[in-house]
């Protein structure tokens, strides 16, 4: 067999697999579609230790209304349980799942999840036979056309991308600017050391915030930026910007957030622009 | 209570260990060997083979992870009997615990189990301690400890106190031992050199620099491949069939040929080497004005004629091995078939079409 066969074969069993996986969707049968999705409430949220680890996220006690009984279940972030709550206060509505007649295989999410019908395996099957298509056309008809299949449609999607990710630049933007700001202290500093064989040990710290917002909700979370030499920041008093509507939303230095959000719809121009080249570089090459 | 027993090494257990070791060590000699000798089919058996065993594990499996998912864990309280750390540099650091389990609905009993606690949290589980387990009724011996309790159980065990079980403890470790890993690193051997033998290939041999092999007096192949191998460099090309097939077969010869010239439609030979189950060509030069042939020109359909014409017509004895040489230095084509047999060697000399101008008889 040749490269020629290899590729036709690659591209015809992700095909078959992308077709599979479309066709468990339409039919109901996908994870994703067989997943029971509720609304759960942070009940209580425990202090963190300081000096204690960040794996598992703030200790919360979530209540939820079991639809197949009725009842109210109680539950906690113990173990595995999806999504690390890394922002909690009482009252807080959190995403709760578990698979069809498996409650007690619960977990977590940081807002409630939408029905999800489970196309991104198939799509990421059809993403490989596309790859392989253009790996194809780039042997049997000259290397520019990998130019052109990798740099062609991306920055189709991108641009088609780009005014949406501009809009949610100003909306982001606009609730920078709407923030409020309340006084806050380091509550905690977590301390996770793990040992890569290569690496040796690695430290990762994690302070842990909390602060009330002027509605008086208390909210707990990790802070990870902007907080200068986090590992000596336990008890420092820091001031919150939050938005209203959501205290998961919060950090401590406005301007590096402004600053961020422009360069990243920057970075979306710009790899654009380079996809966008490197179709015509590769068009260019064609026509020599 | 249940009176179910906690795992141990079974004979099934070992020769399950001892296949994936040889489905392991089959595979990877298999990829990296067909990678090496230039061989599709061991590159493919390489890859195919972990994932068909995969998928037949896969779903051998199935019905037991369909009952471990459906498995519900139930909560309740335990006492620390004992528990042992072993100190590292990371935080988390793996404990040893001996709990009695105290279920709602049976008699408690001893269990011993293993769980990263990290350091911080080491001084909350001390001996005597009452913390909240979560455990499965059909695998009692598969016990968790509950960190963050839900607040119900949280006061239950602040306000219980619990009798030591008697021991001794069950444990969920399902030990093989050091049988079941030399026998996993014997089956990975054991499929290893299988699949070297089976398929004849030798990645450490005069094969695996990838060099052509040379032109010789016989046609004496030790190569067993079933397929065959095409190397082409800017000189010489060469193609090597495997065991069973034969450049007299119809149309093996054409198909070497194009095989060679397919990528260099003008290309010119002066040289070609024709033995029972290889083919050399040299080419000339490019740009050269150097005369040459058009190797497909060559007359196909007399080859094994004249081989045969050879074998039986110059005296050497029955045919042990023959070699065609065309050449096309002076301009005109010229055949030339030397046969080597049991009394002698001879060649018969022919035109370019294939028409016999010569004998010299042994």
């Amino acid at each position: 067999m040749g490269w020629h066969e290899w590729l036709v074969l690659w591209c015809a069993v992700w095909g078959a697999a992308a077709l599979v996986g479309v066709g468990m969707s339409l039919a109901g049968l996908t994870k994703a579609q067989r997943t029971v999705r509720l609304t759960g409430r942070i009940e209580r949220v425990r202090a963190p230790r300081h000096g204690g680890s960040r794996l598992g996220g703030i200790s919360v006690v979530v209540s939820y209304r079991d639809p197949a009984s009725g009842q109210e279940v109680t539950v906690t972030n113990d173990g595995e349980r999806g999504e690390m709550i890394t922002a909690a206060w009482e009252g807080r509505e959190i995403g709760v799942s578990h698979p069809r007649g498996r409650p007690h295989a619960y977990r977590f999410s940081n807002a409630p999840e939408q029905p999800s019908r489970g196309l991104g395996r198939p799509a990421f099957a059809l993403f490989l036979v596309y790859v392989g298509l253009v790996v194809l056309v780039a042997i049997d008809r000259g290397w520019p056309w990998a130019l052109i299949g990798s740099g062609g449609p991306p920055a189709i999607l991108g641009a088609v991308q780009l005014p949406w990710a501009v809009r949610v630049r100003n909306n982001r933007l606009d609730r920078l600017t709407a923030m409020e700001t309340v006084p806050g202290r380091v509550v905690a500093v977590l301390k996770d050391i793990s040992v890569d064989q290569d690496d040796g040990p690695i430290t990762t710290i994690t302070p842990v915030v909390s602060f009330t917002t002027h509605q008086g909700t208390a909210v707990t979370a990790h802070c990870t930026s902007h907080l200068p030499h986090p590992a000596g920041a336990y008890d420092r008093d820091v001031t919150v910007h939050y938005t209203a509507a959501d205290p998961a939303d919060f950090t401590l230095d406005r301007a590096a957030e402004h600053h961020s959000e422009k360069l990243a719809v920057a970075i979306h121009a710009l790899a654009v622009a380079l996809l966008a080249a490197t179709a015509v570089a590769g068009a260019v090459l064609l026509r020599r | 209570m249940t009176t179910a027993t906690p795992p141990r090494a079974t004979p099934g257990g070992l020769a399950l260990g001892f296949l994936t070791g040889g489905v392991i060590g089959g595979s990877l000699a298999a990829f990296i060997g067909g990678c090496i000798v230039g061989k599709a089919s061991l590159v493919v058996t390489g890859l195919a083979l972990p994932a068909a065993y995969g998928l037949l594990f896969f779903l051998g499996t199935l019905p037991r992870r369909a009952r471990d998912r459906a498995a519900v864990p139930r909560t309740a309280l335990a006492m620390i009997e004992s528990r042992e750390a072993v100190a590292g540099e990371a935080t988390e650091v793996p404990v040893r615990f001996d709990l009695t389990v105290a279920p709602d609905d049976g008699p408690a009993y001893r269990v011993a189990i293993r769980q990263g606690v990290h350091l911080s949290e080491l001084p909350d589980y001390r001996p005597r301690g009452i913390v909240v387990v979560e455990y499965e009724p059909e695998r009692p011996w598969k016990v968790r400890i509950v960190t963050r309790p839900t607040p119900a159980w949280e006061e239950r065990a602040a306000d219980a106190h619990l009798d030591s079980a008697p021991g001794p403890a069950m444990t969920g470790d399902a030990r093989k031992g050091c049988v079941g890993g030399v026998l996993t690193v014997l089956g990975l051997l054991f499929g290893a050199a299988s699949v070297l033998l089976l398929s004849g290939a030798d990645p450490f041999g005069p094969d695996a620099s990838g060099a052509a092999p040379q032109p010789s007096g016989t046609v004496v192949s030790s190569t067993t491949t079933v397929t065959s191998s095409t190397t082409v460099t800017s000189a010489t090309g060469t193609v090597a069939l495997g065991a069973g097939r034969s450049m007299l077969d119809q149309g093996e010869l054409r198909t070497a040929v194009e095989s060679l010239t397919q990528d260099a439609e003008n290309r010119r030979a002066l040289t070609v080497v024709v033995q029972e189950r290889l083919l050399t060509i040299v080419f000339a030069p490019a740009g050269g004005q150097v005369a040459g042939f058009d190797p497909r020109a060559l007359p196909f359909d007399r080859v094994a004629a004249l081989v045969e014409d050879a074998g039986t017509t110059l005296g050497t004895g029955s045919p042990q091995s023959w070699q065609l040489t065309a050449d096309g230095l002076t301009g005109r084509l010229t055949l030339r078939v030397m046969v080597t047999g049991d009394r002698g060697a001879g060649s018969l000399e022919a035109d370019g079409q294939g028409n016999v101008l010569r004998r010299n008889g042994s």
